[in-house]
């Protein structure tokens, strides 16, 4: 008992922070869905007016909810190829495999706006790096972040900058494999590729599925990046949800209909993941 | 016995913790605020502005001047990153503990004054003084700072925008700088015969770009906004011909190879990278604050200033203006000392002593009376480019973002119509029908919602 006191004392700081930060603000937000507020002036009851104002007569939303979906779909699968892909290549016995994978995983640790500026001059449409390069070969390449065609696709494929963090979780999955299934596996003849589609793949799910979990409710929060580069545009190409949210929230006072769109995200999340996680006992062996 | 040393070490090391952790606290709720008082017998004023680098050396100039002409009041200036400015003024006001005053450049009078969140400023003002005020306050400044007939905000700088030309590019191409065009459609025309390419198509010098549509608006006899009514206009034929002009122009030069173009130039934001300085533009729509800039870090540049010529059966002397201006919130502890300041600052109460502090900056003046000092007269003598600014603004065809409480919305979504225009996505007769369109849901929305 004692013992619970001394402990709850020391993570008392933490709680309060909690409550007072984390928890309030999310209870708060219910009830600021259901009113009319701008910070200044006292929430003032509206029903479900911002929800029926939202799904009815707000076309940005479902833009901005249309281009998140896209987001989601292709650059969480890509990431987790990708990054699976690394991790398979970082794992076999090279010399000097430490610096490989120290190298593929600093961009990770890079801060985010920080690596999205560098990202601005790479894709800079005269002076780029990729535009300069694209020229070398005779391809003069698109304006990218400017193009609404391709500013969308400029972002998924920056998401790939970050995929060390997942590299790491993929390679000590795989030093977790068991080599005696490997060694089966030999011994009934199964070659590099067989062996990486019968136990490498099946191992690795529960890491994948991890990765996908994460990834989605990531994906779905995505705003750093159009923000700083696009601020949504060209023409709403980029104009994420939590984008278009901070915008209605921040810009232009209306944090009633903004917390409706958090409440809306929320569900939309918790949705998906409830999903991926009713599939995932047909797909996710685990190893015990 | 080692389990009972063990243990007076546990409680020893548990009251240091707690011994280091309650010192910290003290220490960090005992430390002096890290703004000095120079005068901390007097009445503080806590004053928040925007203004970063050299700007805020002029910020700390003036307010060094005011405390110095005082003995009641010491104005305490805090710089608040411009970012995050807005943001931290509301939840400051929100919270109850707002600044005294604070300098402003954002579209936010409309919004906050509509939100009562600002004293207006005429009720500090005895009726004479508030006649007076309008009497000589440029018609700009009025319009920055008004909002349903009440002062909210004092200018202490008005931006006027107009062409900066580089004479020595216009007698390379066989033009006359002494006959600058008085016609927009001239202006182009020049504009064409300045631009240089290379060999693959590429710009490499941009005679004339024109810009945005809320700076032409105003030139083409068009407005977003209609005084009389208190309605906001879209869908006009003087709106639409403004955005077909520019939407035109863009066609013609192309919208990717400008975007080529403005993507390799060195624009990181600092005054010495402007490209009209490099020679990447020869005829340049820009603020009046680039006389200044351009005498400190270009004084051998050769250029002129000429205001935007209208097009035919368009207005002379029109455009869009914003400006710095003063506000005091409601819950400002120090009203009246903020007050003090903001006329100290803008010459509200001796203009020819404000005229010092707007040479400084390179600012437009509030009034006339500051043009007229000597001090400001000498500045014009000296930089005579600063002149057209002056010319234009008197002007009536001046015009600001529309004064409605959803200004910020207005203005990103016009943003937008002019976006969808250049790049040819919509027709600009399409693009002003959409926006007409946005602007009256949201109005209907704001209707729906008791605003």
């Amino acid at each position: 008992m004692q013992s619970n006191r001394i402990g709850y004392a020391f993570i008392s700081p933490w709680l309060a922070g909690f409550c007072i930060f984390t928890i309030f603000p999310f209870v708060a937000s219910i009830y600021l869905s259901f009113c009319r507020y701008d910070i200044i002036s006292p929430p003032v009851w509206v029903g479900f007016a911002n929800y029926d104002e939202l799904f009815r007569n707000d076309p940005r939303f479902w833009k901005a909810l249309w281009n998140t979906i896209y987001y989601a779909l292709a650059a969480v699968p890509l990431g987790i190829v990708t990054a699976f892909a690394l991790a398979l290549f970082l794992n076999l016995e090279v010399r000097g495999m430490s610096v490989y994978r120290t190298v593929f995983f600093l961009p990770s640790i890079v801060p985010a706006v920080a690596s999205t500026m560098i990202f601005m001059w790479i894709l800079n449409p005269q002076i780029g790096l990729i535009n300069s390069l694209l020229r070398k070969v005779g391809i003069e390449g698109p304006a990218w972040l400017n193009d609404s065609h391709w500013a969308m696709h400029s972002l998924i494929l920056m998401s790939l900058w970050g995929v060390g963090g997942a590299v790491i979780t993929y390679l000590a999955g795989l030093k977790d494999i068991p080599v005696s299934l490997y060694e089966a596996a030999v011994v009934d003849g199964a070659g590099p590729w067989a062996r990486t589609r019968h136990v490498t793949i099946p191992m690795m799910t529960p890491v994948i599925f991890f990765n996908l979990i994460m990834g989605i409710i990531g994906a779905f929060q995505t705003f750093t990046q159009a923000f700083i580069m696009t601020n949504g545009g060209p023409e709403d190409s980029t104009l994420f949800y939590a984008l278009y949210l901070f915008y209605r929230a921040w810009r232009y006072l209306d944090m009633g209909y903004a917390s409706a769109m958090a409440w809306v995200l929320f569900l939309l999340v918790t949705v998906v993941t409830a999903l991926v996680f009713r599939t995932h006992r047909k797909w996710v062996h685990y190893g015990g | 016995m080692a389990d009972r040393r063990y243990t007076a070490l546990r409680r020893a090391a548990i009251v240091l913790l707690n011994l280091l952790l309650v010192g910290t606290f003290i220490l960090i709720f005992a430390l002096p605020s890290p703004a000095q008082r120079a005068y901390p017998k007097r009445i503080p004023v806590r004053f928040w502005h925007m203004w970063s680098g050299e700007w805020k050396d002029v910020v700390d100039r003036i307010v060094q001047r005011f405390n110095d002409s005082q003995e009641k009041y010491e104005v305490v200036a805090l710089s608040v990153p411009g970012g995050s400015a807005d943001y931290k003024f509301l939840l400051s006001v929100a919270g109850g503990d707002p600044p005294d005053c604070m300098a402003q450049w954002n579209q936010v009078i409309p919004a906050w004054a509509d939100e009562q969140m600002l004293v207006p400023l005429d009720s500090l003002m005895t009726p004479q003084e508030w006649q007076d005020f309008q009497a000589t306050a440029y018609p700009v400044a009025l319009k920055i700072g008004c909002y349903k007939g009440r002062l909210y905000g004092v200018t202490t700088g008005i931006n006027i925008w107009a062409c900066y030309y580089r004479p020595d590019h216009l007698r390379a191409a066989g033009l006359d700088p002494d006959k600058f065009p008085t016609d927009l459609d001239e202006l182009w025309e020049w504009g064409q015969q300045l631009t240089r390419t290379d060999e693959s198509g590429a710009i490499t010098r941009m005679g004339f770009l024109p810009g945005w549509y809320s700076q032409y608006l105003p030139v083409f006899g068009g407005s977003l906004y209609d005084a009389q009514s208190g309605q906001v206009t879209i869908n006009t034929p003087a709106n639409l011909r403004a955005l077909a002009w520019l939407a035109g122009k863009q066609k013609e030069l192309g919208y990717e190879k400008v975007v080529r173009f403005q993507s390799m130039l060195n624009t990181g934001g600092f005054a010495t990278q402007w490209p009209f300085i490099s020679g990447q533009y020869s005829i340049a729509l820009e603020g009046q604050w680039r006389v200044e800039q351009l005498a400190k870090f270009a004084p051998d540049l050769e250029y002129r200033t000429a205001p935007i010529p209208p097009p035919k059966g368009g207005k002379a002397h029109a455009g869009w203006s914003n400006g710095n201006f003063m506000i005091i919130p409601k819950g400002a502890r120090q009203t009246q000392g903020a007050w003090e300041f903001i006329k100290f600052w803008s010459g509200v109460d001796k203009p020819e002593r404000a005229a010092e502090f707007y040479t400084w900056g390179g600012w437009l003046p509030l009034s006339s009376k500051i043009a007229q000092a000597p001090v400001y007269q000498d500045y014009l003598r000296k930089y005579p480019q600063f002149q057209t600014f002056l010319d234009v603004l008197p002007s009536e065809n001046i015009e600001v973002s529309p004064p409605v409480p959803f200004q910020v919305f207005l203005a990103d979504m016009t943003g937008r119509a002019d976006d969808f225009a250049m790049r040819g996505t919509k027709t600009p007769q399409q693009a002003l029908e959409d926006l007409e369109r946005e602007v009256a849901q949201e109005i209907a929305k704001r209707k729906r919602f008791g605003l």
